[in-house]
Order: structure tokens, then C-alpha cells, then sequence
């Protein structure tokens, strides 16, 4: 049995045979450039660095539609452009970027599977030179709100049957044991746990542990159906900041073919720290 | 293991505790990190287990976490200078971030 959108996946081997060129790009996507991309990258992948590309210089919020159409100009696409994006930590960034395309209507997207882990594991050839884009025009759509939960959403969700909440963190975070692993020491909350009634479903309970690729269908659905993760369900996932969740929903929705899933990019560090908010641990 | 070596001296942000060959000096304010690397300390020239911090931006940062002052080349009390130098340093910092009402 194969996925649901088989077309949004490529492999490493793929893209070593089909470099990019004027209609396809490829797209690397880092939470840490400088000990990824600046390092070496795929030949001809120009970068999109999470922190400062994707997100509001000023307000905890993604890019505006202008600043989509302003960075997809800069990065040489167009509406029409095929777009491949892989990155650093297991592709988490590179989910959350396609989350933010499709927000904005982009079609033709797809993902490396495994991103710099796999290509690194087979020994694949980086480079260090940057490719020269020609800026476009780029039309994006209004934005997909159905895409993506808010604050709102999230408590208009407790306790609704039709309804269900992923947390994709670790079992650490989850019971409240820790907020943030040390490593994150900006991404804390003020109060530890879950939102309630919410699965812990681990994002990397989805991929394969040896190359970071996504796990086959039948595994995957192993993986949420029994804990109540169904097709016909609103389904919300989240985690600290909205970028390992942005996996997993890419998981729900184009491997597995849901067709209610949205992204709650505020997550635990929107949730854990807002006065008078309900916690389970 | 580390975590069962007799502690020497403590202060408000370090343990020097008392290996077999080293006196190791460990930053508290580092606890839990995963040491990625082994490598010399280019700060203090001495081995040192590093992580890594990521920042505001995400750019990850190597940090020590512990440092192995060799007992045949070190004291306490040279290790000591180390020691209140990082106190000072993470006080000072409390103080800007923290500021006692009482000042």
C-alpha cells in the first residue's frame, strides 16, 4: 500500500539525478545555517532559514503573504515553480516550511526524505558554493486557514468527540517533567505538562530511527489509529514551537490522507504560558 | 561516574568534584546538556566536555559543560580561580537580568 500523496516525497537518489534547474528548485531549510547550510549544502539548493525568512522579524507570527511573495521572489520561484526542501534536524524546519507554503497555496511541493541526515549517511557530495537566483514575480493565495489552529481552536477543541489533539513531543515534555530540553533554553513555558486530553505521540514515532525516512503506510497508521487518531476526526497537533508537529501533520495529512488536520504553530510555548490556561500532566 | 565523585567545594553556580586523575570543574547552569564532544577548552587549554546551546536565531553554540584540570599540573586552588571567576560571572548576569529591590 502506498501513501496517500506519494507525489510530495522524493529520495536522496532523485535529487542526485535530477538537479534543480529554472522550473524546479531546491530548497534547503535550516533551524542552524551556520552549522548546516554555510557548512555545505546540495549543489544549486539555495537557503531558507526558519528563524529569519519564515518568521515576523517582530511579532511571534509566520511571514505575512507579502513576505511569502517577497521570499519566494528572492529564492527564484514562481506559482509554477517545482519545489523540493530538505534540512537540518530531521527535516522538522523543512515540514514547517511546507506547512507555510501550502498555507500560502504553493502546489507543487514536495520533500527529500530523510533531508541532511540520510544524505549525510550515504556519504553524498556537499558544496559550499551558493546559486546565483533571478528574483520573479510570485503570486501566493490567501492564506489556508485550514490549515492552521489557533489559540481559539485548540480550546474550542477540549473535550469535543469529533475533535483530537497530537503532542508530538517527547514523554519528557508531555508529563512535564521538563518544558525544553537544556539545549533550548529560550523555548521554556511557565507551567510544564499537556493540553488536556491530548495523545503523546511522538514525532519520530513516524520515521525510521537508522535514516530519519518516513515509516511505511501500514506502520503509520499502526502508529495513530489505535490511540484514536482517525481519519474522521478534526485532528490538532502541536509541540513546543510548531515545527515537529508541522511534521507529523505532514505525516496525517499527505502520507496517511487525512483531510482535517491543522498545525497549532503556538503550541506548548503559546499554551504552557498563558494565565489561566488548563494543564494535564 | 561522574555523578558519584566526592564534591570538593560547591558554589552557587559550580562543583569541583574529585576524579581519579583530574579535579573536574562543572558549570551547574549546564546540567542535562548532552556532551556531543571531548575536546581541549581553548579558554582555559585544559579537556573539556562541550554541548551545544542553540540561541534566539537557533545558531547552536558549543558550551563546556565540565572541565578536567589534571592533578598533576593543577591545585584546588588554582582550579578555585576558575571556579569564582564563572560565580562572578553568572551573578553578574542574575543581577542584570534579576535585579535585587533592595539595591
Amino acid at each position: 500500500m502506498s501513501y496517500a500523496h506519494p507525489e510530495v516525497l522524493v529520495d536522496t537518489e532523485w535529487i542526485s539525478n535530477n538537479p534543480p534547474n529554472e522550473n524546479r528548485k531546491l530548497v534547503e531549510v535550516d533551524y542552524d545555517p551556520v552549522n548546516g547550510y554555510e557548512k555545505g549544502h546540495i549543489n544549486g539548493a539555495s537557503l531558507i532559514w526558519w528563524k529569519r525568512d519564515i518568521n515576523d522579524p517582530i511579532r511571534r507570527d509566520i511571514i505575512s503573504k507579502k513576505q511569502f511573495e517577497a521570499l519566494m521572489s528572492k529564492n527564484g520561484i514562481t506559482s509554477d515553480t517545482e519545489v523540493i526542501l530538505y534540512g537540518d534536524f530531521n527535516n522538522w524546519f523543512a515540514a514547517f516550511v511546507f506547512w507555510v507554503f501550502k498555507y500560502y497555496g504553493h502546489e507543487n511541493l514536495k520533500i527529500m526524505d530523510g533531508g541532511r541526515k540520510k544524505w549525510e549517511l550515504e556519504n553524498k557530495d556537499y558544496t559550499t558554493d551558493e546559486p546565483q537566483m533571478t528574483s520573479t514575480t510570485y503570486n501566493a493565495q490567501p492564506p489556508d486557514e485550514g490549515l492552521r489552529a489557533y489559540l481559539y481552536d485548540v480550546s474550542r477543541a477540549l473535550g469535543r468527540e469529533d475533535s483530537v489533539m497530537v503532542d508530538v513531543r517527547s514523554p519528557a515534555e508531555f508529563t512535564g517533567e521538563i518544558t525544553a530540553p537544556p539545549e533550548y533554553p529560550m523555548e521554556h513555558a511557565q507551567r510544564g505538562g499537556h493540553i488536556p486530553g491530548a495523545n503523546n505521540i511522538p514525532w519520530a514515532t513516524a520515521v525510521n530511527d537508522a535514516d530519519g525516512t518516513f515509516k511505511a503506510v501500514e506502520e503509520l497508521k499502526q502508529n495513530y489509529e489505535p490511540k484514536g487518531v482517525t481519519p474522521d476526526k478534526d485532528v490538532i497537533c502541536y509541540c513546543r514551537i510548531g515545527e515537529r508537529s508541522s511534521h507529523s501533520w505532514f505525516v496525517l495529512k499527505y502520507l496517511l490522507g487525512y483531510s482535517k488536520v491543522r498545525n497549532y504553530d503556538g503550541s506548548w510555548t503559546e499554551w504552557g504560558n498563558m494565565i489561566g490556561n488548563p494543564v494535564e500532566k | 561516574m561522574l555523578l558519584d565523585l566526592p564534591i570538593l567545594k560547591k558554589g552557587s553556580f559550580y562543583f569541583i568534584k574529585d576524579g581519579d586523575t583530574d579535579l573536574i570543574l562543572e558549570d551547574k547552569t549546564k546540567r542535562g546538556l548532552v556532551v556531543k564532544e571531548t575536546s581541549i577548552d581553548e579558554k582555559l587549554t585544559v579537556k573539556a566536555d562541550k554541548g551545544m546551546i542553540h540561541d534566539m536565531d537557533g545558531i547552536g553554540h558549543w558550551v563546556p559543560i565540565r572541565w578536567y584540570f589534571s592533578k598533576d599540573y593543577y591545585t584546588l586552588s588554582q582550579v578555585m580561580v576558575h571556579a569564582e571567576a564563572m560565580d562572578q560571572k553568572y551573578t553578574k548576569l542574575r543581577e542584570l537580568t534579576c535585579p535585587d529591590d533592595d539595591n
